[in-house]
């Protein structure tokens, strides 16, 4: 009991710290700093009067997998990017990790399935994904131009590694973003993400 | 890599075609029957095998934070019916931060089957089986898996009999009892019986009811056991019924909680809508007007006006109306300071209590016509009379709102108490409908000769109906003297009584004697009342009434005024979060050690029942329900806890209090 006691006593000390700071749907996103593909250091605050999509990622887990294999993820990209949102893929993958890869290799990724993010981000430390409680990969995220999270969770309605699945499945990104576009709120802010768990360092 | 992972992928599902088992990368997967053959009419059991790598696991129906379930299709030839899966127990899996809730080692997924009919010799089963077999890295598969079996009327158990067997002591039982569930704004309780003392650990069947991956903390009571549970994130329908399995990892049930609507702890105070409330507060005004303390006031102006027409139309609605906006204000000038306060927060405060007992009284003697002659008594009598001027009937109207007061406070409990936790400017709508309807009668009486004229026509009567008025002020007062017994002690009370004796037999004496005695008589009433009042409201309760825990505002108001470190705790028998926080948290010994400090001390406020003060109390700070805690450093700060408490945060705040009480005194 005394074992319980302290180890509630714990999460409950943290808990207020936690929901303080982190992401939370029509709240402030916290702003965050990373290094891309290329070197360069991307801010979110760089993006303020843009739509800004996040998107973790881990090339190796079955289910980015199912929608990058079948195109799904970069035609969302393309789509959207060419109607000037920002897109911003992140890795969370700690070194050593399931999905953990160079600058080079996530170029060369991109290259290779035709990716079309504004930005890959390396999260090594796992410090943006806890700040914005990503779980799974993939999990998705919708800002919108004044820095609000309009959009958090699963990317479609159907839980599966199956790409079958897709087509019948209601994308939640598609649907928040063009809501969004057309001046109308969100109709689904809040769902619980699937896909694999990220590797954080722990 | 992506390429390979898609080409074994694609072997498997094609590759395994017809078979009844397949293999996948860390996992083998099979169909199975408990018998041989099938009968018609018959429930029998098919399963799927699912058996991963050892350190390599599958997941139950919900699997938690991530993960996914195995699907199944059953497909066959024949007319038969399959039930849905019977899902063994599963255990709490630690992936890294998070928890998924499966099985390690082989599993079956048992089903029942029904041949309906014995049309065929033989018939085939498939089912199209897709899983997700995990470590901290995942891999998904896909296999279709086939078996056929002959109809016969004569069935015989297969080798894989032994399985299904160990299968069904490994499931679950229906569970009988009811269950409840509350959400706070963090946490989930859940309250149920357990039939024996175990490491009971809760799996939702829904993936976003809990956090997983947060600890569970069970307290148990006689009849029935609580477990508080860190909230999803994704949680958003607290009002539809919830299925768990409880499992000690031996043995397990099924509940099917249902919203404990009594609590209701998360939802923002009831939304009533503001015309009602106008209504209630025009009526209640209505009514106000033939309250015992209001009543005498008023059937002596409305007297006047069968006696004089000179009279000034507006002057009363005016005063009425100045006077209780001046209320409003006052109570949102306060609250915007931050004090908690409500109306008829004034009577909280001993000294008016005592100063209205004194202002009746002196009505009472004033309608008994014992007041000296030919002393105008601030205007009160002549304006209650006689001809009046716009000033005069201005007082008036402040007068009755004076009196009315007391009256209000139990009288229009609804729509004030929801006036206080209002907007600004509903609070104002409200009572200003309040005092419409408090001061319609008597100005419609004024401006219209017609009802007017309902009146009975002046006469001797008037003097005995005067007289009479007077027992019904005394009766008010006989009411203060009550309240103040409880604000204060007996011996405050009886200084209070004593007060009274002395103040009528001055006034009495003061209309016996001349002119320049009257006066010193008079002024010495006052002082003495006055004196009296004082010294009534600085007595101290007994120290056994001290320790009395029960809550009211007026025991909080007298201990924040001396500097104690108060802890409210507001709880009821059916809430479920407030049950575990007390036997978890509130029942500390270290804790318990802190209220022995004369200087600390925990009031408790049973909200079981309805109860009108703990229901203003909660609508201070913007909740409609219970567990409510809060932590008074005096009248210098307060915080409130959260709804799902520990020793350390109770124990903290009691500290910082008191730290913040020092700090205060010392300066």
């Amino acid at each position: 009991m005394q074992r319980l006691t302290k180890w509630l006593m714990l999460s409950m000390l943290f808990a207020p710290l936690l929901s303080i700071a982190a992401a939370k749907v029509d709240t402030l996103a916290p702003d965050f700093k990373l290094q891309d593909s290329f070197g360069k250091t991307v801010s979110l605050s760089d993006f303020k009067g843009k739509y800004v999509v996040l998107e973790w990622t881990n090339h190796l887990c079955p289910y980015v997998v199912k929608h990058y294999g079948s195109d799904n993820m970069q035609s969302l990209q393309r789509q959207y990017t060419q109607k000037d949102v920002v897109w911003l893929s992140i890795i969370s993958s700690a070194e050593g990790k399931q999905g953990h890869v160079s600058a080079q290799k996530a170029n060369e990724l991109t290259q290779k399935r035709s990716a079309a993010p504004s930005h890959v981000l390396f999260d090594e430390d796992g410090q943006v994904g806890r700040l914005y409680k990503a779980k799974t990969t993939p999990h998705m995220y919708i800002i919108n131009p004044q820095g609000k999270l309009s959009y958090a969770g699963a990317i479609d309605s159907i839980k599966s590694a199956n790409p079958a699945d897709i087509a019948k499945a209601t994308n939640y990104v598609t649907a928040g973003l063009n809501n969004l576009l057309a001046g109308k709120p969100v109709t689904q802010k809040l769902t619980k993400p699937y896909g694999c768990s990220i590797k954080y360092k722990s | 890599m992506v390429r390979l992972l898609y080409l074994l992928l694609l072997i498997f599902s094609v590759g395994v075609f017809a078979q009844n088992t397949a293999t996948g990368p860390h996992i083998e997967v099979a169909l199975v029957s408990e018998h041989n053959q099938v009968r018609a009419g018959e429930t029998q059991w098919v399963g799927i095998l699912l058996n991963p790598d050892k350190d390599w696991h599958t997941y139950w129906l919900n699997p938690g934070d991530s993960g996914e379930a195995p699907t199944i299709q059953w497909h066959s030839d024949a007319d038969i019916e399959f039930g849905d899966i019977h899902w063994p127990l599963p255990k709490p899996i630690q992936v890294a931060h998070l928890v998924n809730y499966g099985y390690e080692g082989a599993t079956l997924l048992m089903v029942p089957i029904n041949l309906k009919q014995a049309t065929k010799e033989r018939v085939a089963i498939r089912a199209n089986l897709s899983w997700l077999v995990c470590k901290e890295d995942c891999i998904p598969g896909w296999a279709t898996l086939t078996i056929a079996l002959p109809v016969a009327d004569t069935i015989t158990l297969s080798e894989h009999q032994n399985l299904f067997e160990q299968t069904r002591l490994n499931l679950p039982e229906k569970h009988k009892d009811t269950a409840q569930f509350e959400v706070t704004s963090t946490h989930l309780g859940l309250q149920t019986t357990l039939p024996y003392q175990s490491d009971w650990y809760v799996f939702p069947f829904r993936g976003d009811v809990i956090a997983h991956n947060a600890n569970q903390v069970w307290a148990h009571q006689p009849n029935s056991a609580q477990v508080v549970i860190s909230l999803s994130d994704y949680f958003a329908t607290p009002s539809e019924p919830l299925n768990f399995l409880i499992s000690d990892g031996k043995s397990g049930f099924y509940v099917k909680a249902i919203p404990n609507n009594a609590s209701n702890a998360n939802a923002p105070p009831p939304s009533q809508p503001l015309w009602l409330m106008l209504l209630f507060a025009f009526f209640g005004g209505l009514i106000l007007n033939i309250m015992p303390c209001v009543l005498p006031i008023l059937s002596m102006k409305a007297l006047s006006f069968t006696q004089s027409q000179k009279t000034n139309h507006w002057g009363y609605s005016i005063g009425v109306l100045v006077s209780f906006w001046l209320f409003a204000s006052i109570i949102l000038v306060l609250k915007e300071a931050g004090s908690a306060v409500g109306w008829g927060f004034h009577l909280q405060e001993p000294l008016l209590i005592a100063g209205l007992a004194f202002l009746f009284t002196l009505i009472a003697m004033m309608l008994w016509d014992l007041l000296p002659k030919g002393i105008n008594l601030a205007g009160v009598g002549q304006s209650l009379t006689g001809e009046s001027t716009f000033t005069q009937q201005f007082f008036t109207g402040v007068l009755a709102v004076i009196v009315a007061s007391p009256c209000t406070a139990p009288f229009m409990a609804t729509a004030l108490g929801v006036a206080m936790i209002s907007p600004m400017l509903d609070t104002l709508a409200i009572f200003t409908a309040l005092a419409v309807g408090f001061a319609l009668p008597m100005t419609l009486l004024s401006l219209s000769t017609r009802f007017a004229n309902l009146l009975p026509k002046p006469g001797a009567w008037m003097q005995t109906f005067k007289h009479f008025l007077g027992f019904l002020m005394l009766a008010t007062v006989v009411w203060l003297a009550w309240v103040f017994l409880s604000q204060t002690s007996s011996f405050g009370q009886l200084w209070l009584l004593s007060g009274l004796l002395g103040f009528t037999f001055l006034i009495w004496l003061s209309a016996k004697v001349n002119r320049v005695y009257c006066v010193m008589s008079l002024l010495l009433a006052i002082t003495f009342a006055a004196f009296c009042s004082v010294k009534g409201t600085q007595t101290t309760k007994v120290v056994s009434e001290q320790k009395n825990n029960h809550f009211s505002a007026q025991k909080l108001t007298e201990l924040r005024n001396n500097d104690h470190v108060v802890l409210v705790n507001m709880t009821a028998d059916w809430c479920i979060t407030c049950k575990v926080n007390e036997q978890v948290a509130l029942n500390n010994a270290d804790l318990q050690a802190l209220f022995e400090d004369s200087k600390v001390d925990y009031l408790v406020g049973d909200w079981t029942n309805k109860n009108q003060a703990i229901y203003e109390y909660l609508g201070q700070y913007q909740r409609s329900g219970v567990p409510l805690y809060v932590v008074y450093a005096g009248n210098h700060s307060k915080q409130v806890l959260p709804q799902v408490l520990t020793p350390d945060i109770v124990i903290n705040a009691i500290q910082q209090a008191k730290k913040e009480i020092n700090h205060a005194t010392s300066n």
